[in-house]
């Protein structure tokens, strides 16, 4: 699997990170500290919050995988370096929550109540320099992509440990979601029911109209126009255009539990969109399928259904479920914009917080939905991984 | 023909377990909702936890959507109560020429009376607190030049007064905000003394005021905004009536007051004792201190003596 790795190329990888967190450490500020949710704050940079932790004071030492990542360009490359490469990523990612969360402390105890404390632009930049550099790590090290995602629960296990302890509890994003906690959950769970809600229509549509356009030349020449022009229309013009229509059919069938607002209109914009990548990945997965395997499938004296069930669905798996990665991905962004027509979920949250012009109530809404879609994402990368050494191992 | 049977059912299945999450709802709870925004939030709420305190079940469904959705789920029966301001009514019936919204007691019987008679909704009392579009000015720009009125303020800017406003795109064109202000009081503000935010939100315009953004010292603000004298700016009075009145009041449906008249009775105290001053340092809670808007509820009305 180890591919010949090209040193030059990887320490430009290594010093562009490197010149990242120097240059986010020395000029940009960590943190923002305001007098309240409304005013904007003023910048604290990475010595001030460091100098500020008088609790801990081996507090700096939250940073030191920091200096690994500044060292490694100019280190010969080894599996060695790789893998504290790789590791250092994580801690430093970890040790700047800890050191924020530990200022964050320390401000709160001597300042008022409503005084606010946020990540900075610096926070941000070292904070994806840092996974950034994980990755890279894993990535060197030839190993498969499963590390990847064991990086990344690595690191969030680590935040997540620090949250629990309610070490982080003065940062603004958490005094946010402390007047959001009976909602939280609710909001979590709205969310990841309107797409799954979305894909069960999906898949119950667009596989079949996948499989028909792969069939019929017709059928495809019909499907994708009519397809391409929903993608196109913009969600929220297509949110409200299904409130009418839906509205009437309330009014018309009350006793269905339809509605213009809420959950249904949600879920039913949710699958027009979705229905693209799934109809054209079915059939992109199954013209891929090549005719000369198709025929000795038949010559071996497989029925049709056979044929389609043991040789064209193996084959086809992998493609349809990078449909499926992409279409579940923009779902979990797409249903956010539903809250404005009353679906919840995550959504509600954001825009509450950009009505409020908080823009820590929108982190709180905004995090879990990019968290949730990098966590759908690489879990269907891993799933076709799997597809494809399966299958490759089965065409052999 | 079996096969699609099959799948009818499944899809029927998939879609009871999403409805079954958000649709349940108990026959006799009365289902609350609000607006987005704070302070419609914090009505909601107050709502919420007095008719809980009284003995009426309810369900919680505030801060459900913008003014569109949150109106026409009332409509529709979805919802049963929420606070809706009394100038709306010029929008919601396509009548915003009639000179009524512009005064409170007018506006409200309007809007009462259509509501009643065309969609058998009850406007309750309304709170005595006009949440309309007004203009805020930094107190440093204020106090020195004494303005405290919109008259003052046309007669400062008509001498030459370096005013520098941060408005919405909606407040500086629609006919109804900035042009009235300008024609009741005979001032004209120059396009370079205009800042518009695209946003367009108060938090963003008065921020700017306090701020001095790119030499900002006027604000566009709504009458109740938390914001106004925690960020330390005097609002103009508006003695000429520009403005349509905005004044927050719960609407129910009548089907639901009918079965919970109690829900009159125990509102009206509570909303009548929500004046401009009140509001405002309720919602300078919420939005400026951060405060959680359930505690700031429950902490007002304990001490006015609605919750034990």
């Amino acid at each position: 699997m180890a591919a010949p790795r090209p040193t030059i190329l990887h320490n430009r990888v290594a010093l562009l990170l490197a010149a990242a967190v120097a240059a986010a450490a020395l000029t940009l500020p960590f943190l923002s500290f305001a007098p309240n949710r409304l005013l904007s704050g003023r910048g604290i940079p990475l010595a001030g919050a460091l100098a500020g932790v008088v609790d801990a004071p081996w507090g700096w030492a939250a940073l030191l995988p920091g200096a690994v990542i500044l060292a490694v360009p100019f280190l010969r490359p080894s599996r060695a370096v790789s893998a504290v490469y790789s590791a250092a990523g994580v801690l430093f990612a970890a040790g700047l929550v800890w050191l924020a969360g530990a200022h964050a402390a320390h401000l709160a105890a001597t300042s008022a109540p409503a005084a606010r404390t946020s990540f900075g632009a610096g926070f941000w930049v070292m904070e994806a320099a840092a996974l950034l550099a994980a990755m890279d790590g894993v990535r060197r090290l030839g190993l498969p992509p499963a590390w990847r995602i064991a990086v990344g629960g690595a690191t969030a296990a680590l935040v997540a440990a620090q949250l629990a302890a309610g070490h982080l509890d003065q940062l603004s994003i958490l005094k946010e979601y402390a007047n959001q906690r009976d909602v939280f959950a609710a909001a979590v769970l709205r969310h990841g029911l309107l797409v799954a809600g979305a894909l069960v229509p999906t898949l119950l549509i667009g596989v079949p109209l996948g499989v028909l356009a792969n069939r019929s030349f017709h059928v495809r020449r019909l499907v994708f126009p009519v397809l391409n022009v929903i993608q196109t229309i913009p969600s929220i013009a297509l949110f409200g255009l299904l409130m009418a229509p839906l509205s009437a059919l309330a009014g018309a069938l009350p006793g269905l539990g339809i509605s213009g607002v809420g959950p249904v209109p949600a879920v039913i914009a949710l699958t027009f969109y979705s229905l693209l990548p799934i109809v054209r990945n079915t059939v992109e997965g199954l013209d891929g399928v090549p005719p000369a395997v198709r025929e000795a499938a038949r010559g071996m004296g497989m029925t049709r259904r056979q044929v389609f069930l043991k040789v064209e669905v193996p084959l086809a798996l992998p493609v349809f479920l990078s449909g499926l990665r992409i279409t579940l991905v923009q779902a979990v962004g797409l249903a956010a914009v539903a809250a404005l027509i009353g679906a919840g979920g995550l959504g509600a949250i954001m825009f509450q917080g950009l009505f409020a012009n908080a823009l820590d109530l929108v982190l709180l809404g905004a995090v879990p939905v990019i968290l949730l879609a990098v966590a759908v994402d690489a879990a269907l990368k891993l799933a076709v991984s799997l597809a494809v050494s399966l299958t490759g191992r089965r065409a052999a | 023909m079996a096969k699609k049977r099959a799948i009818g059912a499944v899809a029927a299945l998939a879609l009871g377990i999403l409805f079954a999450t958000g649709g349940a709802q108990a026959a006799d709870t009365v289902r609350v909702s609000s607006k987005l925004d704070a302070e419609s939030g914090l009505l909601g709420t107050m709502i919420l936890q007095v008719l809980e305190a009284n003995g009426i079940p309810t369900e919680n469904k505030v801060q459900l959507g913008p003014t569109k959705i949150v109106r026409s789920a009332l409509l529709a029966g979805e919802i049963d109560i929420y606070p809706e301001y009394t100038g709306n009514g010029a929008f919601f019936f396509n009548i915003d020429s009639d000179p009524a919204w512009k005064n409170a007691r007018a506006g409200y019987e309007k809007v009462r009376q259509l509501d009643q008679e065309k969609n058998n909704i009850v406007w309750l009392k309304p709170a005595p607190a006009n949440n309309t579009w007004a203009i805020a000015l930094r107190r440093d720009v204020a106090s020195p030049n004494k303005l405290s009125t919109m008259e003052d303020f046309a007669r400062w800017v008509k001498d030459g007064g370096k005013a520098k406003i941060a408005a919405s795109a909606e407040f500086v064109e629609s006919p109804a905000a900035l042009p009235s202000f300008q024609s009741t009081y005979g001032f004209t503000l120059k396009p370079e003394q205009i800042l518009v935010l695209a946003g367009g939100d108060t938090a963003a315009t008065i921020r700017a005021a306090a701020e001095g953004t790119s030499g900002v010292n006027t604000a566009m603000v709504y009458g109740t905004d938390g914001a106004i004298a925690a960020l330390d700016l005097a609002v103009m009075q508006d003695t000429k009536g520009a403005q349509m009145v905005y004044e927050p009041a719960p609407t129910v449906r009548a089907a639901v007051l009918e079965k919970n008249p109690k829900i009159r009775e125990v509102l009206d105290p509570v909303f009548a004792s929500l004046d401009t001053e009140t509001l405002r340092s309720l919602n300078a809670k919420i939005s400026v201190e951060g405060q959680d808007p359930k505690q700031v509820a429950t902490t007002y009305l304990k001490s006015k003596g609605f919750l034990k």
